[in-house]
């Protein structure tokens, strides 16, 4: 039952209500069916992550964790962890390093559970020719032969996670919001699927699920989090959150780690120890598109 | 009637103007945040777990100091004496090269170096630089950063290479070896990783934008 059927369904008549409440305390159905209707049935009318507590963000991913146990058999670990203090993270980008191998592509669909059938991914790798800037209406973002090409170059794209993201302006529900360690986020269960932040992202960072995403069994990463890598459901917004499972454990992201040539670099904006900030201090760095005031924590820079 | 009417619009343009001001973020772009709230890095999350089981060696090089993995347990062929009881010289040009038969030195022309420009040939388990000066196989960035001297200011400050784990302090690079073949050091071309057959439909329906 999705919510905007049960909200239908309960302006409707209150017997329906009733009717679903009756269903968890069924004595003709299994033990199971039972478990799984109150979870549904919570999970239905929980409130937004943002305004949860900690504790009833532990009881959603449990909620979660059994639901996806009750179904499949299988058991995931699911975690909600919140911002480190004195973190804002941030990216660079060493268009000089890449070779157009896309081992960065790969490894974010698998860490980050995206849909198979649809063969959605948040990273695009465009080649452009030498000489002629930045033209993305000429890039080849799906080539398929030997890389490097003599006379070109690779560029990445993905969600630049910006300090004032537009997405974020316009989503009427607010199912989409920047964390304090500077990640935007979705919130799969309360986002509508109006797809307003896609219209509103100058950088094409959200995707969204036409139809239910489905990853083999074998192949899901099983190490999920809330805002991150958990299995969305069709008609919702998702996209690249920095690997927010394993950025909050001290991690590098699935793209970062994947990258034969160390063109990508990630780090704690706040640190002036850290590697970023070297490069943010030291190289000649810029960023897409900075004139529309989006402020993307992305950087590019060249060796 | 008409000036009464004009007021009311003023005033519901300034209740509107005033009521729709947006919210103001405390800082007014993202490079006044950093400089802000800068501050060495102390907190919960570390690298120290994903490190754990790794050999590392501690550097400081000019005002960086980090870690870089062990060198001489990663070779397999280390001690290099227990081979090379000859100088290279002599065990080269007689009659052929008879050990290493998969290193090809393809890294600059032979005019500008050969086996001998890294290797002692009188102290196979060291290496040494052009000057002649012994360098410790776990320092063969030294060696590297004789000529590479570009990408070794960027090495240091972070810009080239990978880490060895994750964002968290403490900091541990990969040093030139782990990534770059010393003998070959280029990248090889190849195809990539992935292939996207939904945009390559998209395309041949003339359905991307």
């Amino acid at each position: 039952m999705d919510r905007r059927t049960a909200f239908k369904k309960l302006t409707a008549s209150l017997l329906i209500g009733a009717g679903a409440i009756s269903t968890s305390c069924s004595t003709l159905a299994s033990d199971d069916a039972k478990e799984k209707a109150q979870i549904d049935w919570e999970e239905q009318f929980k409130g937004n992550y943002k305004l949860m507590s900690d504790e009833e963000k532990q009881d959603t991913i449990n909620r979660l964790m059994r639901s996806y146990e009750l179904r499949t058999g299988k058991t995931i670990s699911m975690t909600a962890e919140n911002p480190a203090e004195d973190v804002l993270f941030g990216y660079a980008f060493n268009i000089s390093k890449c070779q157009g191998y896309m081992d960065c592509v790969s490894a974010c669909v698998k860490e980050n559970n995206q849909d198979r059938n649809s063969e959605m991914q948040y990273i695009r790798i465009h080649e452009m020719k030498d000489g002629e800037g930045f033209k993305f209406d000429k890039a080849d973002d799906n080539y398929y032969h030997e890389v490097p090409v003599e006379g070109h170059f690779y560029m990445g794209t993905q969600c630049f996670h910006c300090d004032n993201p537009p997405c974020v302006e316009v989503c009427p529900v607010q199912a989409t919001w920047k964390e304090d360690d500077g990640l935007v986020v979705v919130d799969y269960d309360w986002c509508v699927g109006c797809r307003y932040c896609m219209a509103a992202c100058p950088y094409d960072g959200r995707r969204f699920n036409w139809s239910k995403p489905e990853v083999p069994e074998s192949e899901v990463n099983k190490n999920q989090h809330y805002l991150g890598n958990r299995m969305r459901k069709k008609g919702v917004m998702e996209k690249c959150t920095f690997c927010v499972q394993r950025s909050r454990k001290g991690k590098n992201p699935a793209c970062v780690e994947a990258c034969p040539t160390g063109a990508r670099i990630f780090g704690n904006l706040l640190d002036p120890n850290s590697t970023i900030r070297w490069v943010l201090e030291n190289k000649k760095v810029f960023r897409l598109k900075e004139d529309l005031g989006t402020d993307p924590k992305f950087w590019y820079f060249m060796d | 009637m008409r000036n009464r009417n004009i007021t009311y619009c003023l005033l519901a343009l300034v209740i509107m103007v005033f009521s729709s001001c947006k919210k103001e973020e405390k800082y007014h772009s993202i490079t006044d945040k950093i400089n802000a709230e800068s501050k060495p890095y102390h907190g919960k999350l570390t690298s120290e777990e994903l490190l754990e089981g790794t050999n590392l060696i501690k550097i400081t090089e000019g005002e960086h100091t980090f870690l870089i993995p062990e060198r001489k347990g990663q070779l397999k062929s280390y001690a290099c004496i227990e081979c090379h009881t000859q100088p290279v010289t002599q065990m080269y040009s007689e009659s052929g090269q008879k050990a290493h038969w998969d290193i090809k030195l393809n890294h600059a022309n032979g005019d500008a170096m050969n086996c001998t420009t890294c290797h002692n040939g009188n102290d196979m388990n060291n290496l040494k630089s052009l000057t002649g000066t012994r360098i410790d196989f776990n320092s063969s960035y030294k060696v590297c950063a004789q000529c590479h001297a570009n990408q070794f200011e960027d090495w240091k400050g972070g810009a080239h290479g990978k880490k060895v784990a994750g964002w968290a302090p403490p900091r541990a690079s990969m040093t030139c070896v782990n990534c770059h073949n010393p003998h070959s050091p280029g990248f090889e071309s190849r195809w990539p990783a992935q292939f996207n057959s939904h945009i390559e439909l998209e395309r041949k329906q003339d359905l991307d934008h």
